[in-house]
């Protein structure tokens, strides 16, 4: 065999045997050890931070809101679908049982056009698909410049919950 | 909590209609487009490579070097956009090192390593060996020590030793047709089987990629070698150019057929996500698609590219023509890659709705990110260039053929 041959396959046999080596050096030590993925990856997604705590945790202190909305169409939303992550608020809330919570950890209360149009706004495309799976019915939508408007130039001073109560509407 | 509120109003600006969470924001973006365009232009300028090794093609011998120098930088950052892409950089070497074959994108590791180092390596290495060895001679200090290191210090040049370098190279190129055919036919099978996607799922999207990476790669070998011959103020081979552009004519008719005849089924057997395909099509995509796509990158090219079948006007009409039809064709395979990429992630797979695609300048997935990535393989061709000067090579070569 030429001798530049030799040295090509020799070359291939060092970057070889270099990668085979760095394998071994940079390979994630938790690598593989349940399936083909870093075992350590679980436990780092374990450490993230909370937001949400979950209607149950709401309904412990709002129990009244719990029986309002069971019988109503938003029965099967979760408490922080409109109010927004509540996790902080729910773990200090004991801590202040004879007073108000400071504003920082107070929810927000939605309410407005603009804001229960997100789900109500007619929508051809959500018209066929989206159903409430109590009633059966689809959600109900309405066109915000023109249901029961009142005064056209306070648009944004219609609130919608005047009229319907947001837990039972 | 408020500020929650108003973050979701912002992004709901960019809906229309009714689109999953997590469609919102597109996911793939520039980089994403760049890295098969990228990867097209090395299997086309590579292919152009083997056009005048395998079938003998001497006219196009001005262009071979420069093509396969071409391959090689832009192969070398094929991989980049994906790297800058990743929440997390640093760790990109981390899929490197734990490779394994059950999905189609871990293949990529396999397929990229296959195309760099058997192939393109291997031949250029083979191709250029012996000028390496003389060019070490007539130099000194740097460039030769690199010549002696990317040699391997070898030193024989005779006639036999060179014959079986020639014979070695030829059967890299052999092998490097099918392989350059499975490297972007990779990449179109990347988009083609994810089969919740209406707009990719289609058989014939590797077919596609690899035509329009055929297309993209002599667009790009034929600017680069009217750049480089304007700069070294020599006479330009028109017989080459003229040959080139032939073969651009019909590869660019092949791709524009196929491309139509995907698009033909499509309406013809219109499946459920046929109106919301329809909808983006004379939407969000008209311009990227229709104008950029269609017009500039295909019927211009192709109605001039045509006529210049018949009818040769003179070496210098020619000569502008092909200097704005390539980068015009450039252009048009760029965005073939956006409208599939970004047009993949417009619509929802609800098919009930859409979102939109903003770009910034700056940032990691911003525009001037994606220039640098094209701006860097035109560097390493400089340095290649500067390094192995096809012209300098000596010529004779690939008679010694054996067999």
């Amino acid at each position: 065999m030429p001798q530049h041959i030799k040295r090509l396959i020799g070359a291939f046999a060092v970057v070889i045997i270099l990668f085979l080596l760095l394998q071994t050096i940079l390979r994630p030590t938790s690598f593989g050890k349940i399936g083909h993925y870093r075992a350590d990856a679980i436990q780092e997604n374990k450490m993230k931070e909370l937001h949400y705590a979950g209607s149950d945790k709401c309904t412990k202190c709002h129990e009244e809101m719990k029986t309002d909305k069971e019988v109503g169409f938003h029965a099967t939303l979760q408490c922080e679908a409109c109010h927004g992550p509540g996790l902080k608020h729910a773990m200090y809330a004991d801590k202040f049982k004879d007073g108000k919570l400071p504003d920082s950890l107070m929810l927000h209360k939605p309410g407005s056009r603009k804001e229960c149009v997100i789900c109500h706004q007619l929508n051809a495309a959500r018209v066929k698909i989206v159903f409430d799976t109590i009633n059966n019915s689809m959600i109900k939508q309405i066109d915000p410049m023109k249901h029961n408007l009142v005064d056209k130039r306070n648009f944004a001073k219609l609130v919608c919950i005047e009229c319907h109560n947001p837990h039972q509407p | 909590m408020t500020q929650h509120i108003q973050h979701l109003y912002e992004v709901l600006s960019k809906v229309d209609g009714y689109v999953y969470p997590n469609e919102i924001e597109l996911n793939w973006s520039i980089l994403i487009v760049l890295y098969p365009y990228i990867t097209g232009l090395v299997a086309g300028a590579f292919i152009l490579a083997s056009l005048e090794r395998i079938f003998k093609l001497h006219v196009l011998r001005p262009t071979y070097g420069i093509a396969l120098l071409t391959a090689l930088s832009f192969m070398l950052v094929a991989t980049m956009p994906l790297v800058s892409h990743l929440g997390k950089p640093l760790r990109a070497y981390e899929i490197m090192v734990t490779p394994h074959l059950s999905s189609a994108m871990a293949i990529f590791g396999f397929v990229y390593l296959w195309y760099l180092m058997v192939v393109l390596l291997l031949e250029i290495w083979f191709d250029y060996r012996r000028d390496m060895i003389i060019w070490a001679g007539e130099t000194t200090g740097l460039k030769r020590f690199l010549y002696r290191a990317l040699s391997l210090w070898s030193t024989d040049i005779s006639p036999k030793a060179v014959a079986l370098d020639n014979k070695l190279g030829y059967i890299v190129t052999i092998i490097g047709v099918p392989s350059a055919f499975l490297l972007h036919g990779y990449v179109g099978f990347i988009f083609g089987s994810i089969k919740a996607n209406p707009w990719w799922s289609t058989v014939l999207m590797p077919v596609i990629f690899l035509f329009s990476a055929i297309v993209s790669g002599i667009s790009l070998v034929m600017l680069v070698y009217i750049v480089i011959t304007r700069i070294r103020k020599l006479k330009i081979d028109m017989p080459c150019l003229d040959t080139i552009a032939s073969y651009l004519f019909y590869i660019l008719l092949i791709d524009f057929v196929l491309e139509g005849l995907d698009q033909i089924h499509r309406i013809y057997i219109a499946e459920e996500s046929f109106d919301v395909l329809h909808n983006l099509v004379f939407g969000r995509l008209f311009f990227t698609l229709f104008i950029m796509q269609g017009l500039i990158g295909t019927v211009i090219p192709l109605l001039t590219l045509g006529t210049l079948q018949f009818y040769k006007p003179k070496i210098q009409i020619r000569k502008a023509i092909y200097t704005i039809i390539s980068p015009l064709i450039l252009i048009g395979i760029f965005f073939m890659r956006w409208n599939v990429v970004i047009g993949g992630q417009l619509f929802s797979k609800s098919f009930y709705g859409y979102t939109s695609f903003k770009i910034g300048l700056i940032g990691t997935e911003g525009y001037l990110m994606a220039a640098f990535w094209l701006i860097v393989p035109f560097i390493i061709l400089s340095f290649l260039l500067w390094l192995f000067p096809p012209w300098k090579k000596k010529e004779d070569d690939h008679e010694i053929q054996v067999g």
